[in-house]
């Protein structure tokens, strides 16, 4: 009997979908199975991110109204042997062609199958939120340390917190180094302390996960990439390994201290 | 000699009409018509009204408060009774009640309290408190706080860190600014209240214990 995990953030654009992707992709390296469900009927995105757009023949709407079976319409990520699969949304209807009971019948059938069910929650907290918080035992929080973005997790922490579900998780994307250092932004504490959840984990801003998005290739593929080391971690202890939180330090050194640290080693 | 029914008397605070609590009402309205007829009075003088042991109903009070305003040089500051309605009595016994809420008052949700209400917790940006009395925070006031809904001017909201975007008190309403929050020692907890001028007013929570003495309801010690 598997998991489900809800991924949500209340403001849009603050990188649900593409945590959704890669911490699915992370959990598959590990050895899980995975599914990623996407909720965001209407404005689907999780399959682009994925690459696997061109693959999509049945949906999310085909399977909860009947037309298909359920292992007809999810699709499997070749470059993860086996273990990872997408339910893609429909792209031409709304919210409203699905209701929570439906999806909770729906992810509690996947969850016979796999380890763990990664539910990519749409933007705001209409019908689609409440779609996607439905079938869900746990939730991850995602923000940006942005002040509008926290203000929509706070919000959405006080939704969350009235379902039957776990205490929900956070996890800060999009961390501009010396923008934080410098005071530019929020800190990773004055956040934490602010919303008072849990941290899960922290991610790094870095151009490799729009690249690698746009290429349909989850960023956490390139083990080299910062913020992959940041989203491999959250794996990690989502499956209960403990993994010190990563330090935040600028990358882009002087010539002088790059020469320093040669010298002093 | 006949009992007199109204009694005018001079205090510090200025005149008083005592109204005799045990004629029957009709034999008061007469005596405090003639009363205040006899005039002896220069200029415009402010007087309270004594009901003592008698309930009147609001059409009967703004019928005496009438009969003596009508000569135009006495104005009824204030109408004080002894005697409370069950309704009231009930009223003000849900005030008093206390209750206790444990968490973060989050973005969107509100808190609602007949009574007094301890939040052990922030209230956040967005987030609401309402009560019919007292409002204390115990963590950060960051949200919209309005204590004493009901119209109960005496409550006052005090808070560890007072750094709400709003203030309510019975009707009245303040915008924090941030010259607001900075004029507020925030290294010292804080709390607001209806001041003499009758806006809302901050202070240090020290000052508490001077400003609204009857919060104190402990008992023993020294």
């Amino acid at each position: 009997m598997g998991e489900a995990i809800v991924i949500t953030s209340g403001k849009g654009g603050v990188g649900k979908t593409t945590t959704t992707a890669n911490l699915g992709t992370a959990l598959a390296l590990q050895g899980k199975k995975v599914c990623l469900v996407d909720t965001d009927i209407g404005l689907r995105n999780l399959d682009v991110i994925l690459g696997l757009e061109n693959r999509i023949i049945y949906d999310l709407v085909d399977v909860i109204e009947g037309r298909c079976k359920i292992h007809q319409a999810l699709i499997k990520d070749k470059r993860v042997d086996d273990k990872l699969f997408l339910l893609p949304a429909a792209q031409t209807t709304d919210k409203n062609a699905v209701t929570p009971e439906q999806m909770k019948s729906l992810v509690e059938e996947l969850k016979r199958d796999y380890d763990y069910i990664l539910i990519d929650c749409p933007a705001g907290i209409e019908q689609g939120y409440r779609n996607a918080v439905a079938g869900a035992d746990h939730a991850i929080v995602v923000t940006t340390p942005e002040i509008s973005a926290v203000r929509d997790a706070d919000r959405i922490i006080g939704l969350l917190e009235q379902e039957e579900i776990t205490a929900p998780k956070l996890i800060i994307n999009r961390i501009r180094q010396h923008m934080m250092k410098n005071g530019d932004t929020l800190d990773v504490n004055e956040i934490t302390t602010h919303l008072s959840i849990d941290l899960l984990g922290i991610i790094v801003d870095s151009e490799g996960v729009i690249s690698s998005s746009n290429k349909g290739e989850p960023v956490v593929m390139d083990p080299a990439n910062k913020a992959s080391l940041g989203y491999r971690n959250i794996a990690r202890r989502i499956l209960g390994e403990s993994v010190p939180l990563m330090a935040i330090e600028d990358e882009h050194r002087g010539m002088f201290s790059k020469f320093k640290a040669l010298f002093s080693r | 000699m006949k009992k007199q029914l109204v009694n005018m008397k001079g205090t510090k605070d200025g005149f008083v009409l005592r109204l005799d609590d045990q004629c029957a009402y009709a034999e008061l309205v007469e005596e405090l018509k003639r009363k205040v007829s006899e005039g002896g009075i220069d200029g415009k003088v402010d007087v309270q009204l004594h009901l003592g042991n008698r309930y009147c109903a609001d059409e009967q009070i703004k019928e005496l408060v009438k009969i003596v305003q009508e000569t135009e040089q006495l104005i009824v500051s204030k109408v004080q009774s002894d005697v409370l309605t069950v309704h009231e009595s009930n009223q003000k016994m849900i005030e008093s009640q206390q209750d206790t809420y444990v968490g973060v008052v989050r973005s969107g949700q509100i808190l609602r309290s007949s009574g007094d209400i301890i939040i052990i917790g922030n209230v956040n940006p967005n987030g609401r408190v309402e009560a019919g009395g007292n409002v204390y925070v115990l963590g950060k006031l960051k949200g919209i706080v309005h204590a004493g809904v009901h119209g109960n001017k005496e409550a006052i909201i005090a808070a560890s860190r007072l750094e709400a975007t709003h203030i309510m008190i019975a009707d009245q309403v303040e915008a924090m600014s941030d010259e607001h929050v900075k004029a507020i020692n925030q290294e010292e907890m804080a709390c607001a209240f209806i001041g003499y001028d009758g806006r809302i007013t901050y202070d240090q929570i020290h000052a508490l214990k001077n400003i609204r003495p009857l919060l104190n309801v402990s008992k023993g010690g020294s």
